[in-house]
């Protein structure tokens, strides 16, 4: 039974359309926390395109979360193009061998197939899933990598990373053929009818220099989104981490949304590129949706849309990253039920009422 | 012939300025001018890197440059520590470091250990994905007088709270301090795993760890 009174594509049109909605659009961004919702394991994801469809849609029919994402890791687009990854029973893929160990081998790599290389055949038969089951509900999302991100799953993190120094024409040479990889997926995701949303967590000012940043990654991000665009789709951006000072850079690309982490401010991001961007965060996913109470979830949900509910190019309640697989149910709820509260349209009068309210029942 | 403080201001600018490359051959001609091993390491090869770690948290370096300077101090140790006076050592102890089993990032881990070793204590990295017996085993076997547990899984956590128990068993938590951290790693986390600290950043770790084991001023 929902607790909503809109689907989220009733919701998500209301909102874009200036007319009242419900509530604000949530995304408490689960990720493979769906198979304990519907009950699978997440090796299942690997070899089973419905058992990724049918656990999105169990997290919606669960939460009624605005969101519903063919993802499971950051490694499918590495792994198609010759990494070697790691599956364990029931946790996240995790990268076991990069594609190559030295720069004198990039010559081999090869742009992945997306209809036929490791698991991108699975995920692409998902989203044809996905969007039967989800028809009428709202729209689906296809996630992909950014290129530069993936350059350290082909490469190797810590070689990689040193490379941005030692040899960044490697570094480019490298994005070059991971774009390939990532248009011909989004190309494929598209033309299914979802749309794409990219992580680039390396991408992030807690890993590399706004300057790295601008020379070894904006270029091959600004060709995956004007690719898409070109499709006729725009994308999410999410990029982990601190990204104060690449937030201009990211929105001077005309997104759909840029999805910050919770060690980002709103305020601040609100205040650079608000006029364009829509924000998309930030409650923390680690010490607060996993670790906190339902209490501590309510409070920082409430805080995080204070800050971003003026925001004039529109926000949307999010975690700042992917949840643990383990954060408790009855956190999502918090999150969801509270924000439900807030309704619609959101005063800073029925947030801080709200606000009152839950921090004297402390 | 280079006075001895031109050759520590080597060593510390070529770590540094990244020179990961040069850090060796100015070690030697540290050495074959006859200074003393123990200063260039802690006046030059260390100061360089304490003058990066400031850098970082200023925002100026970011990960590869701290990588790439500890690839200079790690080149320019190589070349000095064997020739230390043991009897001038003021080394910190031993700490155990490594990242918990069911998980492989490791770049959070690194950077503590870098900083850790930079600052003085003897590291043994246990490396990722590590066995809990590991770490039990650095304390009962090589004398690891902290351990340092790292993970950015929450499906990994569960491992340090059962590294704190065994270490309970086995009755050596009293003669060890565990501190924790990564991602999903929070201060209420580790005080209801019973661990004795835990930072957020690889610089913090410094100061939590000596202010554990006495070594703050």
């Amino acid at each position: 039974m929902s607790k909503d009174e809109m689907t989220p594509a009733e919701r998500g049109a209301a909102i874009a359309q200036g007319k009242d909605a419900d509530r604000l659009p949530c995304n408490p961004n689960i990720a493979n926390g769906v198979a304990r919702i519907y009950g699978c394991k997440i090796s299942e994801f690997n070899h089973d395109p419905k058992a990724i469809a049918k656990s999105q849609m169990a997290a919606y029919e669960r939460f009624g979360s605005d969101s519903l994402r063919v993802f499971t890791d950051l490694f499918t687009w590495a792994e198609a193009m010759g990494a070697k990854v790691n599956f364990p029973d029931d946790d996240t893929a995790d990268l076991e061998e990069p594609a190559i160990h030295d720069v004198n081998e990039i010559d081999k790599l090869r742009p992945a197939d997306p209809h036929k290389d490791g698991r991108l055949p699975v995920h692409l038969e998902a989203m044809k899933y996905l969007k039967e089951y989800s028809a009428g509900i709202m729209g689906c999302s296809a996630g992909v990598v950014g290129p530069f991100t993936n350059t350290f799953f082909l490469c190797g993190v810590d070689q990689t990373l040193k490379l941005t120094h030692k040899n960044p024409d490697a570094i480019r040479r490298l994005c070059e053929i991971s774009l390939e990889t990532c248009e011909a997926y989004v190309e494929a995701a598209m033309e299914i009818g979802l749309a794409p949303t990219i992580s680039e967590p390396m991408s992030s000012c807690t890993v590399v220099s706004p300057k790295v940043f601008r020379e070894l990654s904006l270029p091959y991000l600004k060709e995956l989104v004007d690719f898409i665009h070109a499709h006729g789709f725009n994308p999410v951006v999410h990029i982990c981490g601190q990204t104060n000072r690449i937030w201009k850079d990211v929105a001077d690309l005309g997104i759909a949304g840029w999805s910050i982490d919770n060690v980002a401010s709103i305020t601040e991001c609100k205040r650079l590129v608000g006029d364009t961007t829509k924000i998309m965060g930030n409650v923390d996913p680690g010490s607060i949706m996993f670790s906190g109470t339902p209490q501590d979830v309510r409070l920082k949900t409430l805080e995080a849309m204070r800050e971003g509910y003026d925001n004039p190019s529109g926000y949307v309640v999010m975690s700042g990253c992917s949840l643990p697989v383990e954060t408790p149910f009855e956190n999502i709820d918090a999150m969801m039920d509270v924000v439900r509260e807030v309704g619609y349209p959101v005063t800073e009068e029925k947030i801080d009422e709200l606000l009152a309210k839950y921090r004297d029942a402390e | 012939m280079s006075t001895k403080e031109e050759l520590l201001k080597e060593l510390s600018d070529c770590v540094l300025d990244m020179e990961d490359e040069d850090a060796a051959g100015i070690a030697q001609r540290y050495l074959d001018a006859g200074y003393d091993a123990y200063d260039g390491i802690f006046s030059g090869l260390v100061d360089g890197m304490n003058r990066a770690a400031a850098l970082y948290e200023q925002e100026e370096y970011f990960v590869p440059e701290l990588l790439i300077c500890s690839d200079a101090m790690y080149n320019g140790l190589d070349v000095l520590r064997p020739h230390v006076d043991r009897s001038k050592m003021k080394q910190k102890c031993k700490v155990a470091i490594g990242v918990v089993q069911g998980d492989t990032h490791d770049i959070g881990k690194n950077l503590v250990k870098i900083m850790l070793e930079a600052s003085g204590y003897e590291m043994v990295d246990l490396g990722r994905d590590v066995p809990n017996e590991k770490f039990v085993e650095a304390v009962t076997a090589q004398g690891a007088k902290a351990i340092a547990l790292s993970t950015l899984m929450s499906t990994s956590m569960v491992n340090m709270g059962e590294i704190v128990k065994k270490l309970e068993a086995q009755g050596v938590r009293d003669e060890v301090k565990v501190i924790v951290g990564g991602g999903p790693i929070s201060r209420g986390f580790a005080d209801r795993i019973g661990a004795d600290g835990y930072s957020t950043t690889a610089v913090e770790a410094v100061s939590l760890l000596d202010g554990m084991m006495g070594y703050s001023a």
